[in-house]
């Protein structure tokens, strides 16, 4: 009795153990979040390239070939896109810094008027005070604007975050199966065949839903620019790539991306039947992406309720901004499924 | 659960291989000539057996160390490299030893293709040196090799139906 008394214990203070270690990585993580991000990016875009790799390889072609052409294909792909898509962006910056003054002043003496209208009507704020505040945060912004306009500098970092990404990249996908086996070899004998379930489900979760999101985002991006283009709305290719982007964020992304695309669209022109138009446009591209598009990408969804994505996806922003937003829900179904899959073996059949 | 011993005819074939390969710069390792022993693996040529390399995993058991318990979900099967495996059932409450594998033997190919609870308990009775092969790691193998992935399909499938067939024989003689 005696003895299984302690064993208890004992496994009670190796799973606490287990616990406090994790959430020591999880703090580390957190602590050194910034030199994160080209792993991340490296570590999506493996998920998006590594069925290529896989079908190479199986057609007959070495692994690390195989990779070295892929990387090399789609630097050709894009320097071709960039290409073809220079001068319409160059046009959109140019037309949007030209016409930014004028944006931000429409801005201004809108949230102006507003304040002046909600001071009178609430009565006891003083008459003035709300208006400043507005004026303050718009030349705050103007000044912060001014800051990061190095553009040697956004460019100097970009290009060195570009060039270790496509390092990472190209080890991810060459040696990505080799790390995590040589990753394995530390787990414990009596936990390594939970782990070794764990690792593939949680391979599962992430992969099925970056790589059903980034495709449907991808064409929903594309799609976007093409319709928005097509229907002479300004900033065709701008918009359409944040609605892409946004795209990827389930249930709160494609609100974002209406947002702003509607919210540009007033702002420029200042016309209703131009927003009435983007509505109509934008509406026909989420009927096209929810009837033909998300059913053939997003194939296995993640199943989770639309309220618990959005609590999870504020969480993601609150702790790694857009990144965090885009990986929050797969994260979290793979902490799901890892807490169902750790119950079974360690609980469910006596594992530890 | 099943066994398999290396002739010297095989043994031999394995040396003339490894001089082979040493010639022409490939390595035939310590994996390789353990996995050649296996049924499983049966007909596979050198390249195909350095795939299935990739995705074994090398563990060591000490002595009296579970491999697996009884009933846990099973995900893949073992090969004994070196040692020696006890396999043990639980019957009304007391472990019944069943049967006990050495060298170049192995057990639990059954969890290569379903999620099924193991049917009895692995322990190691000397410290054992095992190549585990599991389902996750097969499948995924099977998808980007495929070819290589229908040639041991093939051989599990022959060996299910040896083991249903043995079976159903036993079954007509008790009938008989």
């Amino acid at each position: 009795m005696e003895k299984d008394g302690f064993q208890k214990l004992w496994k009670a203070f190796e799973i606490i153990a287990i616990g406090c270690i994790l959430f020591g990585l999880l703090v580390v993580l957190y602590l050194i979040k910034g030199l994160l991000t080209p792993f991340i990016i490296a570590f999506v875009i493996t998920f998006f390239l590594s069925p290529v790799v896989d079908y190479m390889e199986g057609e007959g072609v070495n692994r690390t070939l195989a990779v070295i052409l892929l990387i090399l294909l789609t630097l050709i792909l894009l320097f071709i896109l960039w290409k073809l898509t220079w001068p319409t962006i160059q046009t959109e910056i140019s037309n949007f810094q030209k016409n930014a003054p004028a944006y931000s002043n429409k801005i201004q003496g809108g949230l102006e008027r507003g304040m002046k209208l909600l001071e009178k009507k609430a009565g006891f704020i003083p008459e003035g005070v709300l208006q400043k505040a507005v004026q303050q945060k718009m030349n705050d912004l103007a000044s912060r604007t001014k800051e990061i306009s190095s553009l040697f500098k956004i460019g100097m970092g970009l290009m060195v975050n570009f060039i270790l990404v496509q390092v990472i990249v190209f080890f991810f996908l060459k040696d990505g199966r080799r790390i995590k086996k040589v990753l394995i070899t530390y787990v414990p004998n009596k936990y390594f065949e939970t782990f070794l379930t764990l690792i593939y489900e949680i391979h599962q979760q992430i992969s099925n839903y970056i790589r059903g999101q980034f495709t449907d985002a991808l064409i929903v991006g594309v799609l976007s620019i093409i319709v928005f283009y097509s229907f002479g709305i300004n900033y065709a290719m701008f918009i359409g790539a944040v609605v892409g982007i946004a795209n990827i964020v389930p249930y709160i992304g494609p609100l974002l991306g209406f947002g702003f695309g509607s919210s540009l669209v007033l702002i420029d022109t200042g016309s209703i039947f131009d927003v009435l138009k983007f509505i109509g446009v934008f509406g026909c591209v989420k009927l096209v992406d929810t009837i033909a598009i998300t059913p053939l990408t997003v194939s296995r969804s993640v199943n989770v309720h639309p309220l618990m994505v959005m609590i999870v996806i504020s969480f993601g922003a609150m702790l790694h901004g857009v990144w965090g937003m885009l990986l929050s829900v797969p994260l979290y179904c793979s902490m799901r499924v890892s807490l169902r899959i750790l119950y079974r073996g360690f609980v469910g059949y006596g594992n530890w | 659960m099943t066994s398999s011993t290396v002739s010297p005819r095989e043994r031999r074939t394995m040396n003339t291989w490894n001089e082979i390969l040493k010639r022409i710069g490939g390595k035939e390792g310590n994996i390789i000539p353990v996995l050649r022993t296996v049924p499983l693996f049966k007909g596979l040529t050198f390249r195909d057996l350095k795939k299935i390399e990739l995705i074994v995993h090398e563990r060591t058991f000490m002595p009296d160390e579970v491999v697996f318990h009884e009933r846990q979900p099973g995900i893949g099967m073992y090969i004994i490299k070196e040692g020696l495996i006890s396999i043990t059932k639980t019957v009304n409450e007391e472990k019944v030893k069943v049967a006990e594998f050495g060298d170049g033997e192995f057990f639990g190919e059954m969890s290569l293709l379903e999620d099924f609870p193991r049917s009895a308990q692995a322990t190691a009775v000397v410290k054992t040196e095992l190549l585990g092969v599991f389902r996750p790691d097969l499948f995924d193998l099977l998808e980007r090799h495929p070819k290589l992935g229908s040639k041991i399909l093939m051989n599990l499938s022959q060996r299910l139906a040896n083991r249903l067939r043995k079976l159903t024989e036993k079954k007509l003689k008790e009938v008989e």
